[in-house]
């Protein structure tokens, strides 16, 4: 019961897709211009890769080894266009906003990593906690720059307006660099900047030392 | 001792030297406020650095003081000072800080405050050099080429772009001072403009022609803004032109053998 928690919390901060394996940054740069699209994003890549790694993990001991990467896209790619045609159906407005992005899960980094690296020689249970944890991960950090970006881009969450902005007479000055794609990649940048500061045991080995130079001679 | 003289404080307080010409005119032309906006801009730096001074043992650094006399010289009028904090913070630490200090940044911190500055708040008008500033570049070049910290091949080639530009019948008129004025606050910064011969001259001539691009056929853009983002584009591409050089002598010398 540890393990599987353990297997469960450990994607969270620690070994987080994004900020520690930088896996899945493209739809986490494209969908968090806004809470409400980074929410619908987290939920759909979560729902899709527990699926996945449920599925896949089912039938591994099926799955012949030269034709695997296929079974597991196709799997992965079902679900897409059910949650696809869920999204449609229940949130259009949500879809519309979200467009390709919802389909490209298919092709998320995250997904197929976790269904190629640890579901496939795991039993069903570890297999959908360890997806759940990466996909709660992806969550994380997609609501935390979410909510930043239209924070401080609109000077609202989910669409309400919490801060009043100058527009309104309040005091508020949107930045509307925040909804342009390099915020995204600022944001990022920073985040993985302050998890590695804190644990440095995440960060890349330097490629070569830094010049002895005089200044910083003692 | 070891090697003399020059270390990096000599080459940044020889850029400010050189700098000081168009500096005292900028502060004689704006009168109080322009005194008052320089001491904004050099306060903010100089945090910045002193605090990653004690953060990272990164020995603080004059170049903070011409990042700050560029960005009071060339920032977006009207606004506020939260957005000039954060403009400025932006340029110093995520351009020059975070790369181990002046020296060995890739580009420059107040090209990428001004840009950030001018992508953040589109509304906000550009300022409007005073015309001596443009002759004022002109000693500040002079200065910077004796004393061998401003590239001539640079400014060779930006010249060479510039009469290129006029020989095919394109108007510069509004856009010289910004031109000249950026040229030497932000282009011929000797850390992030191409390293080699030739990237200095394609360097030069890269802005020259970006900025009578811009000139002509950008019709919204102020003169500052224009001459701003042809150093962003350039100073984008000199890595990429030093490249190009050595990657020309490469194949020259192995054909030589």
């Amino acid at each position: 019961m540890t393990a599987l928690f353990a297997t469960l919390t450990e994607p969270l901060v620690r070994k987080n897709p994004i900020t520690l394996q930088i896996l899945g940054i493209c739809s986490a740069l494209a969908v968090t211009t806004s809470l409400d699209t980074a929410l619908t994003m987290s939920v759909s890549l979560t729902v899709v890769v527990v699926l996945a790694a449920g599925i896949v993990s089912l039938i591994r001991k099926h799955i012949p080894n030269s034709i695997r990467l296929i079974v597991q896209i196709v799997i992965v790619a079902s679900l897409v266009i059910v949650i696809d045609q869920v999204l449609q159906a229940f949130f259009f407005d949500i879809s519309q906003r979200l467009s390709v992005f919802v389909s490209l899960i298919t092709t998320n980094c995250l997904v197929l990593g976790r269904t190629e690296s640890f579901a496939r020689s795991n039993p069903p249970l570890p297999a959908m906690a360890d997806a759940l944890g990466n996909g709660l991960g992806y969550s994380l950090v997609l609501c935390l720059i979410g909510a930043i970006r239209e924070l401080i881009g609109k000077g609202a969450l989910l669409g309400y307006q919490v801060l009043p902005t100058t527009d309104t007479g309040g005091w508020f000055t949107p930045l509307p660099l925040m909804l342009l794609a390099p915020s995204a990649f600022f944001l990022l940048g920073g985040l993985v900047w302050a998890i590695r500061s804190i644990r440095p045991e995440q960060a890349d080995a330097p490629e070569f030392p830094a010049p002895e130079v005089a200044e910083t001679r003692q | 001792m070891i090697r003399g003289l020059w270390d990096r404080e000599t080459i940044a307080l020889m850029l400010l030297a050189a700098m000081l010409p168009m500096g005292a005119s900028w502060l004689i032309a704006g009168g109080l406020e322009a005194a008052g906006r320089l001491l904004f801009f050099l306060v903010v730096a100089g945090i910045w650095h002193v605090l990653w001074m004690l953060a990272r043992a990164q020995p603080p650094s004059f170049a903070g003081a011409l990042t700050a006399l560029a960005i009071a010289m060339l920032a977006p009028e009207d606004l506020g000072l939260f957005a000039l904090l954060l403009g400025t913070s932006f340029g110093v630490v995520m351009a020059e800080l975070a790369f181990g200090g002046w020296g060995r940044n890739v580009l420059n911190p107040a090209t990428i405050a001004l840009a950030f500055l001018g992508f953040s708040y589109p509304a906000a008008p550009w300022p409007e050099l005073p015309v001596q500033l443009g002759w004022a570049a002109w000693p500040a070049a002079a200065i910077g080429v004796v004393f061998g910290v401003t590239s001539l091949r640079l400014l060779a080639g930006a010249a060479l772009g510039f009469a290129a530009a006029m020989l095919a019948g394109l108007d510069l008129t509004a856009v010289w001072t910004a031109a000249l004025v950026a040229l030497m606050l932000l282009v011929c910064d000797p850390v992030a403009s191409a390293a080699t011969g030739l990237g200095r001259w394609l360097n030069g001539l890269l802005y020259a022609l970006l900025v009578a691009l811009f000139a002509v056929f950008w019709d919204t853009a102020a003169p500052v803004q224009a001459a701003v983002s042809a150093a962003l584009l350039t100073s984008l591409a000199a890595p990429l032109l030093d490249e190009f050089a050595i990657a020309l002598w490469l194949v020259r010398r192995k054909r030589l053998g």
